[in-house]
C-alpha cells in the first residue's frame, strides 16, 4: 500500500533535503573512521554492523512506541524477558535461538499483562509496568538461581545474555538482525496506514471498523521482538534508551510520520554503529553504554537546535517578541 | 555512622546480653527476616505516594541511577585523595543526589515541552546509568560495583556482612622489653661470621624481644597476652542504614501527612494554600533515593522497585482510605518477606527473588478477590446489572402494555419472548424469577403485574427519569 500521493509542501521538501544530508553524513562516517585509523576486523565489523542494524530496528519501532505514549514499556519488556531466557535454558539448553524465543514469549506475556492490569484495575500504566517489570524479573532471578544451584557448568554466561555483551556478537547474530530489519520494515510498510491511524487516533480507527486489537498486538509484538534482539547488545536497563532516543531526536526535526521514521532509522543506525566503533577505539569503554551516550547526545542536539521547536529557537523567538513589544 | 551504631547497641544491651545479640544476628534467618521487614516497611511508606502520584516508574529510574551517584561519589573520594570505601556515608549522599538529579533532569527535558514525561524519563535514566557503567569500567574496574551486583543483591548473606563493636577488654596491648609477658629470644651475633657454634665460649649473644609492639585487643587475645577475650558485638552492616531510612520515612509521613495528602490529591489547592507541593515532591524523591540505596545493598535494585510498588498497588486495590493504605502496604510487604524466605529455603532459590514472587502472588490474589475493585467483584457486579436490566425490561414492557388494546398480544405468556426479542428459555427464566418475587402473576396465559410489581416499576421509572 503506497502512501497517497499529495502535494509536497515546501517545508516538507526542506526536511527531506535535511534528512538526505544527514544520511550522507552518516554514510561518510565509515570512510572517515577508516581514514582516522579504525581497523575493521572481524569482531568490530560484526559489532558495528549489529549495532547499526539494532539502531535501525529501534528507530522503526521506537517511533511508534514513543508516539503512542509507551516509551517506558520497553523497560518493562526487557526485564520481562529474563524468565523466558531461564525457562528456555531449563527446557532446551544453551540454544541461542531457543533463548530468544523464550525471551520473546515472556516479554510478550509481560506486555499483555501490563495491558490487562491497566484495563481491569484502577492502577495507572506506570504502576502496572512497575509491577510486571519487578515480578517478572524476580521470577527470572529465582529461575537463574535455581539453575545455578544445579551442578551444571553449561549455564556459565547465561546472565551475559541479559546484561548485554556486545563482543560476543557473531555473524549469525548480524544475519538475524538483518532478517529482522527486513521483516519489521515489511510489516510496517504493509500496515502503514493502519498503524498511523492507530497511533494518532485510535478511537477513530476503532469506529471505522479497523481491527484495533489485532493491530495493537502486531505492533507490540514487533516492539517485543526488537527488544529481545537488542538485549544481547545493549542489556536490560539500557535497551529502553536505545529504543526511544532515535525517535525522540527525530521527532524534533519534523512533523510528519514518514520523515520522522526515516530520520529515526538513520540516527539509530548512526548511534548503534558509532557507539560500537568508539568503544573499540578506546579500551575500557563498554559498547552498550557508548551507544546510549551517542544516542542521547543526538537527542540533546535535537532538543537544542531543532528549527521551530528547539530550546534555542524558543529563546530566540521570545527575545524577538520581547523586542517587538518594546518597540511597538 | 559508627557512633550511632554504638548507641544502638548500647540501647539493645538494656534488653539482652551481648551474647544473646550475637546469637540473634548470627542466625541467617533472623537477620534476613529483620532486614527484609525493614526494607518492606521503609519502601512501602514511599511506595504509597509513588503509586498515587503515578510516579512508579520514577522509582524504577531512581533505583538504577543511584549507581551513578555512588560511582560519582566514589570517584570524587579518589580524586580528593581520600581512602574510598563502599560503606562511607558520602556514597549515600551521592546516591541521594543522583536520585534527585534524575528527577530534575527529567523535569528539565519535560519543561522544554518537546517530549512527553515518560519519554523524558526513558531518556534520562538510561543515560545516567550508561555514564555510570562507563565510569566504572574505565576508572574503577577492580571494585565490586558492577551492574550485576547492583541489580541482584542477596539478602541471605546480610548476616555475614557485619560491623563489630567492642564492649570490654578493648584496649590495645603494648608490650615492651621489660614487660613480664615479653618473650625473650637470644641470638648469636658472631656465630655465622666466625664459623663457631653458639656453645662456644667465644660466642656473643644479643637479647631481642620476640613479641614487642602494639596489638589490637583481638590480636592480643589470639597471642594469649590478655586473660579474657575482648567482648565483641556484631551487627549486620545493613541494619543501621535501613533502620534510619525506616525511621526517617515514618517521621516524614507522620509529620507531613496532611500536606502530603493534599499535595497528592490536589496539587493546585495545596499550592494555593501555600504548602509548596514541589518542595514536598523533592523531599519525597530524596527519601526514595535514600531508601533505594539503603535497600539495594540487601535485595538488589529491581527487587527494591518491587517492594516500592507492589504492596502499595495492592493496598490501592483494597481501600480508598489513605491511612489504611499506610497500614496495609507495610504489613503486606513484611508478610511477603517472611513467607518468601521460607519459600526460598524450601526450593533453594534466591531469597530476595522469592520475596518478590510472594509479593506478586499476594498482589494477584488481591487483584482477583478484592471486595470492591477485584476481578471477581467486577464480574459479579456486571452479572447483577445484567440481571437487573433484564428484569426491568420485562416489567417495563408489561407496565407499558397491560391496560392497552394490544395487551392480549403483547403480554401473552407464549409470545412474550418475541416482543422482547429474547429466547423462550431466557424469557421463561426471568418470568419464573419475577413470579417467585411476587412481582408478576399468570392469569389464563396472560402475564400481569401484581400490585407490588407496579410499585417496583413506578419506583425505578421515577428513579431513571430523575437522572
Amino acid at each position: 500500500m503506497l502512501p497517497e500521493m499529495r502535494q509536497m509542501l515546501p517545508e516538507d521538501r526542506r526536511v527531506w533535503r535535511f534528512i538526505g544530508v544527514v544520511a550522507l553524513l552518516v554514510a561518510l562516517g565509515i570512510p572517515l573512521s577508516v581514514a582516522l585509523g579504525v581497523q575493521y576486523d572481524y569482531t568490530l565489523t560484526n559489532v558495528a554492523l549489529g549495532g547499526a542494524l539494532l539502531g535501525v530496528l529501534c528507530g522503526m519501532t521506537g517511533t511508534f512506541a514513543m508516539l503512542r505514549g509507551q516509551s517506558l514499556l520497553g523497560d518493562a519488556l526487557s526485564h520481562a524477558a529474563l524468565p523466558g531466557v531461564a525457562l528456555a535454558f531449563l527446557l532446551v539448553g544453551r540454544e541461542p535461538f531457543a533463548l530468544l524465543v523464550g525471551a520473546a514469549a515472556t516479554g510478550w506475556l509481560g506486555a499483555q499483562l501490563v495491558g490487562t492490569l491497566t484495563n481491569t484495575t484502577r492502577l495507572k500504566q506506570d504502576a502496572a509496568m512497575g509491577i510486571v517489570l519487578a515480578s517478572f524479573f524476580a521470577i527470572g532471578v529465582a529461575l537463574l538461581s535455581y539453575i545455578q544451584g544445579r551442578a551444571d557448568a553449561s549455564q556459565a554466561g547465561l546472565d551475559k545474555f541479559i546484561f548485554g555483551q556486545a563482543a560476543a556478537i557473531v555473524q549469525r547474530d548480524v544475519l538475524m538482525l538483518a532478517a529482522a530489519c527486513v521483516l519489521v520494515g515489511a510489516t510496517l510498510f504493509a500496515f502503514w496506514k493502519e498503524f498511523k491511524l492507530l497511533t494518532f487516533d485510535p478511537d477513530f480507527a476503532r469506529a471505522n471498523g479497523y481491527p484495533t486489537r489485532r493491530l495493537n498486538l502486531i505492533l507490540s509484538s514487533l516492539i517485543v521482538a526488537v527488544i529481545v534482539l537488542g538485549l544481547q547488545l545493549a542489556g536490560v536497563i539500557l535497551m529502553v534508551g536505545l529504543l526511544i532516543a532515535p525517535a525522540a531526536a527525530a521527532r524534533q526535526w519534523t512533523r510528519r510520520l514518514e520523515q520522522m521514521i526515516v530520520l529515526a532509522v538513520i540516527l539509530g543506525a548512526f548511534a548503534g554503529g558509532s557507539g560500537a566503533v568508539l568503544s573499540a577505539v578506546e579500551r575500557g569503554l563498554p559498547t552498550g553504554p557508548m551507544m546510549i551516550v551517542v544516542a542521547c547526545s543526538l537527542v540533546l542536539v535535537a532538543l537544542l537546535f531543532a528549527p521551530e521547536r528547539g530550546v534555542l529557537w524558543q529563546l530566540w523567538q521570545r527575545r524577538t517578541a520581547h523586542q517587538l513589544t518594546k518597540e511597538g | 555512622m559508627h557512633g550511632i551504631e554504638r548507641l544502638l547497641i548500647e540501647f539493645l544491651l538494656n534488653f539482652a546480653t551481648a551474647e544473646q545479640i550475637n546469637i540473634f544476628f548470627g542466625d541467617p534467618r533472623n537477620t534476613a527476616l529483620l532486614i527484609g521487614a525493614l526494607v518492606a516497611f521503609a519502601t512501602a511508606l514511599c511506595g504509597v505516594f509513588l503509586v498515587l502520584r503515578k510516579m512508579a516508574m520514577t522509582a524504577d529510574a531512581i533505583s538504577h541511577t543511584v549507581l551513578f551517584g555512588i560511582v560519582a561519589a566514589f570517584l570524587a573520594m579518589l580524586w580528593l585523595g581520600q581512602e574510598p570505601s563502599l560503606s562511607s556515608p558520602l556514597l549515600l549522599l551521592g546516591a541521594a543526589a543522583a536520585g534527585v538529579g534524575t528527577v530534575l533532569l527529567t523535569e528539565l527535558i519535560q519543561r522544554s515541552n518537546l517530549v512527553k514525561g515518560d519519554t523524558a524519563l526513558g531518556l534520562a535514566f538510561p543515560f545516567l546509568f550508561a555514564l555510570a557503567v562507563i565510569l566504572v569500567t574505565r576508572y574503577i574496574p577492580n571494585v565490586h560495583l558492577d551492574a550485576d551486583s547492583v541489580m541482584v543483591g542477596e539478602i541471605g548473606v546480610a548476616w555475614a556482612n557485619t560491623n563489630s563493636h567492642c564492649l570490654a577488654n578493648c584496649e590495645p596491648v603494648t608490650i615492651t622489653a621489660d614487660d613480664p609477658r615479653a618473650t625473650v629470644a637470644r641470638t648469636c651475633v658472631n656465630c655465622a661470621a666466625e664459623g663457631i657454634s653458639p656453645r662456644s665460649p667465644r660466642a656473643a649473644f644479643e637479647e631481642t624481644c620476640g613479641n614487642c609492639g602494639t596489638f589490637s585487643a583481638a590480636e592480643a587475645w589470639q597471642r594469649r597476652l590478655i586473660s579474657a577475650p575482648p567482648q565483641l558485638v556484631f551487627v549486620p552492616r545493613a541494619l543501621l542504614p535501613l533502620g534510619s531510612v525506616s525511621l526517617l520515612n515514618l517521621l516524614f509521613v507522620l509529620f507531613f501527612y496532611k500536606e502530603l495528602k493534599l499535595a497528592t490529591f490536589d496539587a493546585g489547592l495545596a499550592a494555593a494554600f501555600g504548602f509548596k507541593p514541589a518542595l514536598l515532591s523533592y523531599a519525597l524523591m530524596i527519601l526514595v533515593s535514600l531508601t533505594a540505596v539503603a535497600a539495594f545493598d540487601a535485595v538488589g535494585s529491581i527487587l527494591v522497585v518491587a517492594f516500592f510498588i507492589i504492596p502499595a498497588a495492592a493496598a490501592y486495590l483494597l481501600t480508598d482510605r489513605l491511612w489504611l493504605m499506610f497500614v496495609i502496604a507495610p504489613l503486606l510487604g513484611i508478610f511477603a518477606a517472611f513467607t518468601g524466605y521460607e519459600v526460598a529455603r524450601t526450593w533453594d532459590i534466591s531469597i530476595s527473588a522469592a520475596m518478590v514472587i510472594m509479593l506478586f502472588a499476594c498482589f494477584s490474589l488481591i487483584w482477583v478477590l478484592s471486595p470492591r475493585y477485584g476481578l471477581l467483584a467486577g464480574l459479579v457486579r456486571r452479572w447483577r446489572q445484567h440481571r437487573q436490566f433484564a428484569e426491568q425490561l420485562l416489567l417495563g414492557h408489561l407496565y407499558n402494555h397491560q391496560r392497552t388494546a394490544e395487551a392480549d398480544a403483547e403480554c401473552a405468556r407464549e409470545t412474550l419472548h418475541q416482543h422482547l426479542n429474547w429466547s423462550p428459555r431466557k424469557t421463561a427464566h426471568y418470568l419464573a424469577r419475577l413470579q417467585a418475587g411476587r412481582l408478576v402473576q399468570l392469569e389464563a396465559a396472560q402475564v400481569r403485574l401484581t400490585l407490588r410489581g407496579e410499585a417496583v416499576v413506578q419506583a425505578f421509572r421515577t428513579e431513571l427519569l430523575a437522572h
